[in-house]
């Protein structure tokens, strides 16, 4: 009887436990003990849906492919400003007097990792033919690429080979390997930016032979030359193990661009010498909830975190510069990174109720409109509300952390005017019952909605009937994106990240060929910024481009296209006894190799 | 078998119904895929490319005959977000979830018919009322508090600090109840409050039926009526509820418990799917949980006929 009762109880056990055992699928494949390694555990707020380099378009996924795999540069390791450097290449690219050929040499002796998809299952030798099918990936229709913007228009013959049927057999005379170790590429007009496009996770090298083995899977089966080869990978965790045939390079403090004066506490001279990697295995968890995220770290189950915004309280000391409380700068290390972006506020200009108006007389009443929301717009409680105040806010286009931001720029033009907003207003005719109805979109979210509110709120100290002021709401970024690339939204708040350290990358964002559905979402088209663009597009950096980029920032602030701009601020924190920098600017990831979770404790650093 | 067979063509019929619906919904109202897989500075060339790689751009009833196709032979195709086969993602998702979920599900079921009880046989009493006080406090609890405040109390060094906060690396039975014990505790409590509730109310309706009056009248004990009587003829609620909670269970998973517990189950799979427009995935679960209530449905419907022979 006793038997008969504990039956369904022994069934219950032996079913969870039998799934318990169908659902572990983060056991070290080949039998390891975690324990036998070195193991760096991040976290990042979101997860990549495909590890193919086709698809690294956002933060996310270059974490993760610019690991897996190779590009041929990447950004040194601690300079900053950012500065190029070889990673697959061997050296610097040898460009032609006129711009237009880029000559590149890779490494020797590099290989892919093992892989059932070579013959006998080894990783053969990397060559410059792969680099060559890797940029045709991006564009061929079939891959559904996102990268071959970068490149589009750029390269003698890419976009005929396209055209053309996107044959593999038919060769791009403008991206060619020259032998088993050199890359040459035409362009059709100087590109100066193409060096930067070469870190991108787009560019990343591929083989072949994977590609055609896995199909549509190889965004899961990546196949690659990098320092880690993926050992496990779902929507919450990835683990990365160290390729052990890696090329050997000596880590070089000199060469990376180290500054003792602030960065000597990081415990990074030990390291000087030794082979990257340095850390034998990399867990990275995917949370994207904050308090999951936070509570995790506390929990010591995680080495870094970005901390969330909730948490500023509790854990800074100081603002600026941003700083630990003591209780947790015993325990932890601190760096304030400002991100390599934007978050600005786009009027449409194509919608005649507030930008271009083919009335000339209408045409000034809308700017005048423009004008005074801008200047009604309350920079100061925007990041004391919403960034914690440390965030940075400038004006116009050109974002604190590309090379060309002026750092002399007039704060008045980001300080609040209510009665020049006021003034504006009423010099042009317009009051309370012929404003029109501003429609400001974003995609549905708490915080999106109080950004909204708080809009609301600024226009409405300028006499701006509040019911005039309404939201238009998506449920999904993409329903957003698809309604301001489809130009219908009034008022857009975008964020961008930049891809490469030079303001060209924000400029074109107001190009206007560049349109929605490209970047441009204000649909701003102004000739004369057009053609400083076109001019300043071809020509290598100098104090002259700088000028250019500077006269169309102002150009744009006059015209006012755009609600612009604010950098947020980063808090990144990990724990003291790992020697490393963190960053998640510009691609972003590469820093995993020179993780190092062994360091002996150092001084006091960055923090 | 006439029974059964009169109850499957239903189901049939249920699933083309609820198949059309959804699969309406997703096309009309779905979130839109290509600007989420198109690059920067797509031209509009760019973008009717991805429309036509997507499928969009195919007549609805095609479209719909494709789904009924796929679901018939389970050829599920791959996700337009990952490339990896709808089928493999649920191979290895679906088992996770239900190791996740199942601990949970089952004991916050029993503890409810237990309090359920226990309510019942003190009905009106201060016992009564305490249970019927913590379910209400419990189904007023927010599910996203209790996770957080378990996490913080269970798994940080601001509490005891004994279970993992997150993750699955599930490896044997160890380490199973140490990721499983939070999530589980957890669920238990968001819906310990909304069983009680229920499970007390269909026994209150049963204790007031002519049969345990007669019964009482007979001098049956209380533990005799409480056992024989009620529990015994609430079964077919009982099953109702249990049963109808399955799909649930195993093919949506729990979206919260996943992502806060960093758990690669079903529920998270299926919640990128709809805030990313990815159709294939979406079109799978929606499907494979239609499928599965008719499945359920017949399964019950015959369960109710062991049960109560009485049944037509």
């Amino acid at each position: 009887m006793a038997t008969q009762k504990s039956k369904p109880v022994s069934i219950f056990l032996s079913l969870t436990l039998l799934l318990a055992s169908t659902a572990c699928d983060l056991q070290p494949e080949d039998g390891d003990s975690a324990n036998a390694f070195t193991t760096y555990r991040h976290s990042m707020d979101g997860a990549p849906s495909s590890l193919d380099p086709v698809h690294a378009s956002n933060i996310y996924s270059n974490f993760l492919v610019v690991n897996l795999f190779d590009t041929l540069y990447r950004y040194k390791y601690l300079a900053r400003p950012y500065q190029l450097e070889p990673n697959l290449a061997e050296g610097l690219p040898l460009i032609s007097a006129d711009g237009l050929i880029y000559t590149i040499r890779i490494k020797p002796g590099v290989h892919f990792i093992d892989d059932p998809s070579f013959p006998d299952s080894k990783g053969r030798a990397v060559r410059a033919e792969d680099f060559v099918y890797s940029i045709k990936r991006q564009f061929d229709p079939e891959m559904r690429a996102q990268g071959s913007w970068l490149w589009q228009g750029r390269i003698v013959g890419l976009d005929e080979w396209k055209k053309n049927g996107a044959d593999y057999g038919q060769e791009v005379s403008g991206l060619r390997a020259l032998d088993d170790r050199t890359i040459q590429i035409q362009l059709i007009a100087p590109f100066p930016q193409l060096t930067h496009t070469l870190v991108q996770g787009h560019s990343a090298i591929v083989p072949r032979e994977a590609v055609d083995h896995y199909g549509q899977e190889f965004a899961i089966h990546p196949v690659g030359s990098g320092p880690y080869r993926l050992q496990s990978f779902n929507n919450a965790s990835a683990v990365l193990v160290r390729n052990t045939r890696f090329r050997q390079e000596p880590f070089s403090l000199a060469a990376e661009g180290f500054d003792p004066a602030t960065q000597s506490g990081l415990g990074l001279e030990p390291l000087e010498g030794r082979m990257a990697p340095f850390t034998d295995r990399i867990e990275i968890e995917f949370i994207a909830e904050d308090a999951a995220r936070w509570n995790a770290f506390v929990a010591g189950e995680l080495d870094f975190v970005k901390v969330p915004v909730t948490q500023f309280d509790q854990v800074l000391a100081n603002r600026n510069p941003p700083s630990l409380v003591p209780l947790m700068a015993e325990k932890y290390r601190l760096i304030a990174n400002m991100e390599s972006g934007f978050v600005h506020t786009d009027f449409n200009m194509d919608d005649e109720r507030i930008g271009y108006h083919p009335d000339p007389d209408r045409d000034a009443r809308n700017k005048a409109l423009r004008c005074a929301i801008i200047k009604a717009f309350d920079w100061h409680k925007r990041n004391e509300i919403f960034y914690y105040g440390i965030g940075r806010v400038f004006a116009g286009i050109i974002p604190p952390v590309s090379p060309e931001f002026d750092t002399e720029q007039d704060q008045d033009l980001i300080s609040r005017d209510l009665d020049g907003a006021q003034e504006l207003l009423s010099s042009h005719g317009w009051n309370a019952s012929n404003l029109p109805v501003l429609e400001y979109g974003f995609a549905a979210g708490v915080t999106d909605r109080q950004m909204f509110e708080q809009f609301r709120s600024f226009m409405t100290d300028i006499g701006y009937p509040a019911e005039k002021i309404r939201p238009l709401t998506f449920a999904t970024y993409g329903d957003y994106a698809r309604a301001y690339l489809n130009r219908e939204v009034m008022l857009a708040t975008i964020g961008w990240t930049m891809d490469y350290p030079d303001a060209e990358n924000t400029i074109q964002l107001f190009f206007g060929p560049n349109a929605a559905p490209g970047t441009n979402s204000a649909n701003y088209n102004n000739t004369e910024f057009n053609r400083l663009y076109r001019a300043s597009s071809t020509m290598q950096p100098s104090p002259m481009r700088t000028a250019m980029y500077r006269n169309m920032n102002r150009i744009l602030i006059s015209d006012c296209a755009t609600i612009s701009g604010i950098s947020r601020t980063l808090i990144l924190v990990w724990n003291r006894d790992l020697a490393m920098l963190p960053d998640r600017s510009f691609v972003g990831g590469f820093f995993f190799r020179f993780v190092e979770t062994n360091a002996p404790s150092a001084g006091d650093g960055t923090d | 078998m006439q029974y059964a067979l009169h109850k499957i063509l239903h189901g049939m019929l249920l699933i083309l119904g609820v198949t059309l619906i959804s699969f309406m919904l997703m096309v009309w109202f779905g979130p839109d895929q290509t600007y989420t897989l198109i690059g920067k500075n797509a031209t509009v060339e760019q973008i009717e490319e991805v429309r036509s790689q997507l499928g969009y751009d195919q007549p609805f009833l095609k479209r719909y005959t494709d789904y009924l196709v796929e679901l018939f032979t389970l050829d599920l195709g791959a996700s337009h977000s990952s490339g990896e086969q709808v089928g493999s993602i649920l191979k290895r998702t679906i088992p996770v979830s239900l190791a996740l979920m199942i601990p949970g599900f089952v004991l916050g079921n029993l503890v409810g018919i237990a309090l359920g009880l226990v309510a019942v046989q003190h009905r009106g009493q201060w016992i009564d009322r305490l249970i019927t006080g913590f379910s209400v406090t419990g189904m007023s609890l927010s599910f996203l508090i209790i996770i957080i405040a378990l996490q913080v109390l269970l798994s940080t060094p601001f509490g005891v600090n004994l279970f993992p906060v997150r993750g699955w690396q599930v490896t044997g039975l160890g380490s199973y109840l140490q990721f499983v014990t939070v999530p589980t505790i957890s669920l238990i409590l968001v819906t310990v409050g909304y069983n009680t509730r229920f499970y007390r109310a269909v026994f209150v309706e049963e204790s007031g039926k002519d049969h345990i009056r007669t019964a009482r009248a007979y001098g049956a004990s209380p533990a005799t009526i409480l056992w024989k009587h009620i529990l015994k003829n609430s079964m077919i609620p009982i099953i109702t509820r249990f049963m109808f909670s399955i799909p649930l269970v195993v093919i949506s998973g729990s979206l919260l418990i996943e992502s806060y517990f960093g758990i690669p189950g079903v529920g998270k799979i299926t919640f990128d799917a709809i805030t990313n427009g990815d159709q294939p995935v979406l079109k799978a679960v929606v499907g494979l949980t239609a499928v599965s209530f008719v499945v359920i449905q017949v399964l019950t419907d015959m369960m109710y006929k062991l049960v109560d022979p009485r049944i037509a």
